[in-house]
């Protein structure tokens, strides 16, 4: 390469670096702000007293509580929106005995449990406001590793989905080409290569002392 | 005063500098850290990738045998015990209620292997279920090792080294935070940047309140 294609690659590099990192910042916030919340088991923000309301005569399709995954949630779409409820379907869980299905539905900041009769063909709604960091703690674990038959089931879950895929993608490119930067900055090597030589041992350290 | 404005351009250019090195010294020390997080992040959200499957793929094992319990103590004296008996360490986790006196049911777990622990009070007698898993769920294991739940307020960290790793990732959040900053604080002092720079970090606002406010607002 020559030194002109080499200051031109680093000037693309720079600027890839520095629009995708500018870009992607807000979403690399709530990801790193949530941390504290999930390690420490601490959302802040109180949430609001519930608000409870009935509904009857629901269009409930027959048989879906023999249904399963997204095919049920497909089903119950038609009686959510009825009841004026949108959001993720977070759980679905039926009671067998009583004949009725409990939905958890949540659309990031508020939760909304349809505790729905099959039988009476009625629904108890009870809506909760969870606050910001009951939001970003969500976002955070979604879609993850439970329930994947289910997740995604709301279009903008979907979007998020990919979005914390881009995230990854993005924080990816960030590392590998911030080390490029730092590579070609020769007064910054031999820090910087303490830097990566402590990190390491702090890593491979706590990676050791946690398996073994 | 005359001197007051070449003192604050210099403080202003001493922050520039250290603000720089910052933002290169924080990415490089955390690295290893960053790739872990983002590697296991995506793991966990495509828990049906096949490459990376843990779960059909772990060894299980079993041990049993008599043990000693404490005469008296709590639940978490008890769970020591039986552990220290069969050399076992991790992170004690308790299931939602305690089932029956005479029983008491843990689990004990650590990235890669999780014991399941029943013992019979009455007999002294123990049965240890050891599950261990590859690296995909290693891997999967460190991105969520903290010991707590917010959803659960039974379970407390109770192992030294869960509490170091909960303090490493409270540490990993704090770099990248000051990563963030610093990295816009670079943006801006690059003034023929500033408007594509803008641009891209509107975006990104707008796209990221829309899930934590917009939402809500929209459809509240």
């Amino acid at each position: 390469m020559t030194g002109q294609s080499v200051r031109r690659l680093y000037s693309i590099v720079r600027d890839l670096h520095l629009y995708s990192g500018l870009f992607i910042s807000p979403l690399v916030l709530v990801f790193a702000v949530s941390v504290f919340f999930l390690v420490h088991a601490w959302i802040p923000g109180s949430s609001a007293a519930p608000a409870k309301r009935t509904a009857g005569d629901l269009p409930i399709p027959a048989g879906v509580e023999l249904l399963t995954g997204r095919a049920q949630v497909a089903a119950l779409r038609g009686v959510l929106d009825r009841l004026g409820v949108k959001g993720e379907v977070g759980v679905l869980r039926r009671i067998a005995k009583e004949h009725r299905l409990v939905i958890a539905v949540i659309i990031p900041g508020r939760e909304v449990s349809v505790d729905l009769n099959l039988e009476t063909r009625s629904a108890e709604v009870t809506e909760r406001a969870t606050g910001i960091g009951s939001a970003i703690t969500y976002l955070h674990k979604m879609p993850g590793q439970h329930l994947a038959n289910l997740r995604g089931n709301w279009g903008y879950m979907r979007f998020w989905r990919w979005l914390a895929d881009g995230t990854v993608y993005v924080v990816m490119f960030l590392t590998l080409s911030g080390v490029y930067l730092w590579a070609v900055l020769r007064a910054e090597r031999r820090v910087g290569l303490a830097l990566i030589a402590a990190g390491a041992f702090s890593f491979f350290g706590s990676l050791y002392a946690l398996v073994h | 005063m005359i001197s007051r404005a070449p003192e604050s351009r210099r403080w202003a250019a001493l922050f520039s500098t250290w603000n720089r090195k910052a933002h290169y010294y924080l990415g490089l020390y955390f690295l290893f850290f960053l790739w872990l997080f983002s590697l296991s992040g995506l793991l966990l959200n495509h828990s049906s990738w096949a490459f990376a499957q843990f779960f059909p793929n772990r060894k299980i094992s079993k041990i049993e045998g008599p043990i000693q319990f404490p005469l008296s103590g709590s639940d978490l004296d008890k769970a020591r015990a039986v552990m220290r008996q069969f050399g076992i360490e991790g992170e004690i986790g308790w299931g939602a209620t305690r089932d029956a006196a005479a029983r008491l049911e843990f689990n004990v777990t650590r990235p890669g292997r999780v014991y399941q622990v029943q013992t019979d009070l009455k007999e002294n007698r123990a049965t240890v279920t050891l599950n261990e898993y590859n690296a995909w769920g290693v891997l999967r294991g460190m991105h969520t090792f903290v010991g707590v739940s917010p959803d659960d307020p039974r379970n407390r960290r109770d192992w030294i080294l869960t509490t170091i790793w909960a303090m490493s990732m409270d540490a990993v959040a704090a770099g990248v935070l000051v990563l963030v900053l610093s990295g816009v604080y670079l943006w801006w002092n690059r003034r023929e940047k500033r408007a594509a720079g803008l641009i891209a970090l509107a975006l990104g606002t707008v796209v990221c309140g829309l899930f934590i406010v917009g939402l809500r607002w929209v459809y509240g």
